[in-house]
């Protein structure tokens, strides 16, 4: 209900009011008082025949009437009343339902937003301590990459030079079982000839050192 | 005193001491023989074939008793004081070759020089000479062992791809 509606309800009122007050004034000054024998008595009649005649106007069943219909009246402006309050407030509510509604698409907006900001803050720390790791993981395979080569070719080394000294005995090996039946001592003659010759000068030193 | 010639069959101190021996007998022989009855049966002693070789070689009688008592005397001279030698071979080593060796070494090392035979198949070839004081490794398994880095080089060559 606006200023308007409630301006017009108690000015209603108010005039019913006056009115009832005017009647009831008119009333007290009626008929019913004794005029006096001369003119006074006779504007006292006429009093007292108004008065009854007010009386019969504003009877009961006229009280009634005026009363139903100001209750109807009444009625109307409460119900009208009550129509513009009800419309106003359906417009109050359906303004406070909007105002709600942004409030909370604003609200929820916001926090979407630090929500947002929040994962996005989070997405970063995230990202800074995969790429830490992913750092530290590539630093570590680094190092155990420069260690494992340096095992690799320590062991390639070791299993060379092993490979390089049993091989050759075991060529070694090899030759002297494969050759050990199959030369004739006829066969070697020049090659022991060859050493003994090559050994004479010592063997004779040898030989006089043994003897003397 | 000329030096006695030892025939090739004469190899080792083991065979001087036998021949040695051999004479003694002779000499025992004979001086039974000078000893005996008459009528009595008494039966020749045979000579070795080193023995009878020595003597053909160096041009003895061993009817004579002062060749015998020479040769014993040369023979055990040679038995102490000749030089002696032990050859291993990896196998058993057969006659001629070792003969040959063994000249070699009466030619160039000493007349007397004696050889004792050993076997060390491990050796694979060649001989490895002891004298009384030093080893010579004359064996294949020697020169084998001094080539080995250069074995070792041209195995790693051939790992290395060069």
């Amino acid at each position: 209900m606006n200023t308007g509606g409630l301006v017009l309800v108690v000015g209603s009122l108010l005039s019913a009011a006056s009115a009832f007050i005017w009647l009831a004034l008119r009333l007290e000054n009626g008929p019913g008082h004794k005029k006096p024998k001369n003119k006074q008595e006779q504007e006292a009649l006429v009093t007292d025949a108004a008065k009854e005649d007010v009386e019969h106007i504003f009877n009961a069943d006229f009280r009634e009437e005026l009363r139903n219909r100001g209750r109807l009246h009444f009625e109307k402006i409460l119900s009208e009343n009550a129509m513009f309050l009800q419309q106003d407030l359906r417009e109050t509510t359906a303004q406070l339902n909007e105002y709600m509604r942004a409030e909370i698409t604003r609200t929820l907006q916001e926090e979407f937003k630090k929500y947002e900001q929040s994962i996005v803050d989070a997405k970063q720390i995230a990202l800074q301590s995969i790429e830490k790791t992913v750092t530290t993981i590539d630093q570590q395979r680094q190092f155990l990459e420069q260690q494992m080569q340096a095992q690799a070719n320590a062991q390639r080394d070791r299993i060379i030079e092993r490979f390089e000294n049993e091989m050759a005995a075991i060529i070694n090996h090899y030759v002297l079982r494969a050759v050990g039946d199959q030369i004739d001592l006829s066969d070697q003659l020049e090659f022991i000839l060859g050493e003994l010759e090559a050994n004479k000068q010592a063997i004779i030193e040898d030989v006089k050192s043994g003897t003397s | 005193m000329e030096h006695l010639r030892l025939p090739n069959t004469v190899i080792s101190p083991i065979d001087v001491a036998r021949l040695l021996r051999e004479l003694n007998n002779l000499d025992d022989f004979f001086v039974s023989v000078k000893n005996r009855q008459a009528g009595t049966s008494m039966q020749l002693p045979k000579l070795s074939r080193q023995l009878d070789q020595l003597s053909h070689d160096n041009e003895l009688n061993l009817l004579d008793e002062s060749h015998r008592a020479g040769l014993n005397q040369k023979l055990t001279k040679i038995y102490e004081a000749a030089p002696k030698m032990h050859i291993s071979f990896a196998s058993e080593p057969s006659s001629k070759p070792f003969e040959d060796i063994l000249l070699w070494l009466r030619k160039n090392i000493d007349p007397h020089t004696l050889v004792t035979v050993g076997l060390q198949p491990a050796i694979a070839a060649g001989c490895v000479v002891r004298t009384s004081n030093k080893l010579f490794d004359m064996s294949l398994r020697a020169g084998l062992e001094r080539q080995r880095p250069y074995l070792a080089r041209l195995i790693k060559g051939a790992v290395d791809g060069r």
